[in-house]
């Protein structure tokens, strides 16, 4: 019991795994490809907006324009498994795909990011909306690339590696749990590092940590980087498992998911914007199911979230269970 | 210590710091006093880089630190508390001031301890006893009494190990028992330390009790210094300030 109350790396490595076993397990309890689909599906979506909660819950900065980066995750790494490059990497194929995915994503947030971080409140937030809208132009431009409104089509090879065949579905699942709970671990050890308190005192108040000889902007500069990293991450991810990339990605109302994500699930709690996605494809998947009316649902939902409970879910559990 | 040669500053057409010129001897506390708009907050503004210096210099021991960044002219050795109160209201106490030691130590660009785990604990619980906060150790920010938030203010500022403090109306908005309450705290901080501590203050009462040297400032400039008794005595002093209705 007493490994469970002490927060430290090794704590949350042991829950992470233990979580990932209990998935692996129901994937066979459970045999519908349908809830497999979702659990994968919320965990890629989950990082995605856990990577924009950095912003926006610890760093008080709403970013409008992240799917950019998710969209630069999937493109680089379908265009990488396209490429003439996997001939001669074989095997390592994919897991060279998603690192090149995530170090373009990467450079990419590291241009935006030293550019935006300068503005602040709304002016940072229209100025990330801008270059993902660049960014959306440039993918729907260069149509011999990147298939314009077509999206990357034609498909491209999983190469099996150290045994993971991503081609059949356990093995898809069982790997995209596995990256996203890794990244998930990772990312909580930096919320709850000095770095992480970091963010927070630049949330609480911006003015003051300059005169504690603190530097503001190399600290927002690398948690946008981070961000945008783990965004593209999410992107490469999705992009494996559709198999493809799509110019959608990149537009402006994909960086309005994870924002609702944060709004159903919570930005308080580091797992608020996991619970923001899964209740976001239960009711994509159950609402455009039975109705046509997604958007209407959807709005209602997370109305009845803002007006009702005053913030996300996992916040407001939290609240009422745990700490009164 | 703290060595201000002849400083300057406009705001727009307005001389908002005149030719200012004030030096602090070591280990020494002093205060700085003036009716409001005066240009008190203006001349720590100048001090610790938050805004620029049109014409003069500053020297903190030899050091030249006119027109350097804020930042910089933090870790040289100035730290302030600020006038309205400029704290992590969603933090806690002793979050607060971990987080004022470990940017001392550029501590906070570390991403592989916990935060909750780190070595500065017990400097941090030292820091919140010797300003009275360790009844409150645990509370958050937003929710302390408006006197706790000001001491947490200095709190934040002593983790720096300053050489030369700042305090600007430390005693602002308080009852007169909590007040003296508070002053008495800053001169056993001072005691305590090796600080130069400047203050800004509005009670008389107060800065004659004890400052050792006293700086009037009138209009953005300085019309007088000197200790308690000589300010008592003088006949510029008595006429533009005492005189004239203090706060
Ligand atoms: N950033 C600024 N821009 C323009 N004018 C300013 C600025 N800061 C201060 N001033 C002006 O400079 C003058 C001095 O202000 P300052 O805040 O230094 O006074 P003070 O002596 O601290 O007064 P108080 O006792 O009310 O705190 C005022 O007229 C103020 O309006
Ligand atoms: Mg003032």
């Amino acid at each position: 019991m007493k490994f469970f109350k002490r927060d430290n790396f090794k704590r949350d490595a042991f829950i992470g795994l233990v979580v990932w076993i209990f998935l692996l397990i129901f994937f066979f309890i459970v045999p519908s490809p349908g809830i497999h689909d979702i659990i994968q599906k919320v965990f890629i979506l989950g990082l995605f907006a856990m990577s924009l909660n950095i912003l926006i819950g610890y760093l008080g900065l709403v970013a409008f324009g992240h799917a950019a980066f998710f969209a630069a995750g999937a493109y680089t790494l379908g265009l990488f498994l396209q490429s003439s490059a996997i001939v001669s990497l074989g095997s390592l194929s994919i897991p060279a795909a998603i690192i090149s995915a995530i170090f373009i994503s990467t450079v990419l947030a590291a241009f935006i990011g030293a550019i935006c971080i300068r503005l602040k409140d709304i002016y940072f937030s229209f100025l990330t909306l801008a270059f993902q809208m660049l960014i959306y132009s440039i993918i729907l431009a260069l149509v011999d690339i990147t298939g314009g409104d077509q999206g990357l089509m034609g498909g491209f090879p999983k190469p099996p590696f150290l045994g993971i065949n991503l081609g059949k579905p356990f093995d898809f699942y069982a790997f995209t749990i596995f990256i996203s709970i890794i990244t998930i671990v990772l990312l909580r050890q930096l919320i709850e590092s000095p770095f992480g308190y970091g963010l927070r005192m630049i949330r609480d108040n911006p003015e003051r940590p300059a005169a504690l000889g603190f530097n503001n902007q190399r600290h927002k500069l690398i948690a946008f980087i981070i961000a945008g990293s783990i965004a593209g991450l999410a992107g490469s991810l999705q992009a494996l498992l559709d198999v493809g990339a799509y110019p959608e990605w990149a537009f402006w109302a994909k960086s309005a998911e994870p924002l609702f994500m944060i709004l159903l699930g919570g930005m308080h709690s580091f797992l608020g914007p996991l619970m923001g996605a899964l209740i976001f494809e239960i009711l994509n998947d159950f609402v455009t199911a039975n109705t046509r009316y997604y958007g209407l649902v959807l709005g209602l939902v997370i109305l009845s979230f803002v007006l009702g409970l005053r913030r996300g879910l996992l916040d407001w559990l939290l609240i009422k269970f745990y700490r009164k | 210590m703290l060595k201000i040669h002849k400083i300057n500053k406009s705001f727009g057409g307005i001389k908002a710091t005149n030719n200012v010129s004030i030096e602090l001897k070591p280990h020494s506390i002093n205060a700085l006093i003036g009716p409001n708009g005066a240009g008190k907050t203006t001349i720590f503004n100048l001090i610790t880089g938050k805004i620029s210096v049109d014409e003069g210099n500053i020297f903190i021991g030899d050091n030249n630190i006119t027109n350097l960044k804020e930042t910089e002219i933090t870790h040289i050795g100035i730290a302030r508390a600020f006038q309205i109160t400029n704290i992590f209201p969603t933090l806690s106490v002793k979050e607060s001031i971990k987080i004022a030691l470990l940017a001392k130590i550029h501590g906070l660009n570390n991403m592989w301890d916990r935060f909750s785990s780190h070595s500065v604990n017990e400097e941090a619980s030292k820091i919140a006893e010797l300003t009275g906060l360790t009844k409150v150790y645990n509370t958050i920010s937003s929710e302390l009494s408006h006197g706790d938030q000001k001491l947490l203010d200095i709190a934040l500022a002593l983790a720096l190990k300053p050489k030369v403090l700042l305090l600007d109306e430390p005693t602002a908005g308080m009852g007169p028992e909590e007040r003296w309450e508070m002053i008495k705290r800053i001169k056993e901080l001072w005691q305590k330390t090796k600080m130069t501590v400047l203050f800004i203050e509005h009670d008389m009462d107060i800065v004659f009790d004890i400052a050792q040297t006293i700086f009037v400032l009138q209009q953005g400039s300085i019309i007088a210094k000197g200790t308690p008794k000589e300010i008592k005595k003088n006949q510029v002093v008595i006429k533009a300030y005492l005189g004239g209705g203090k706060k």
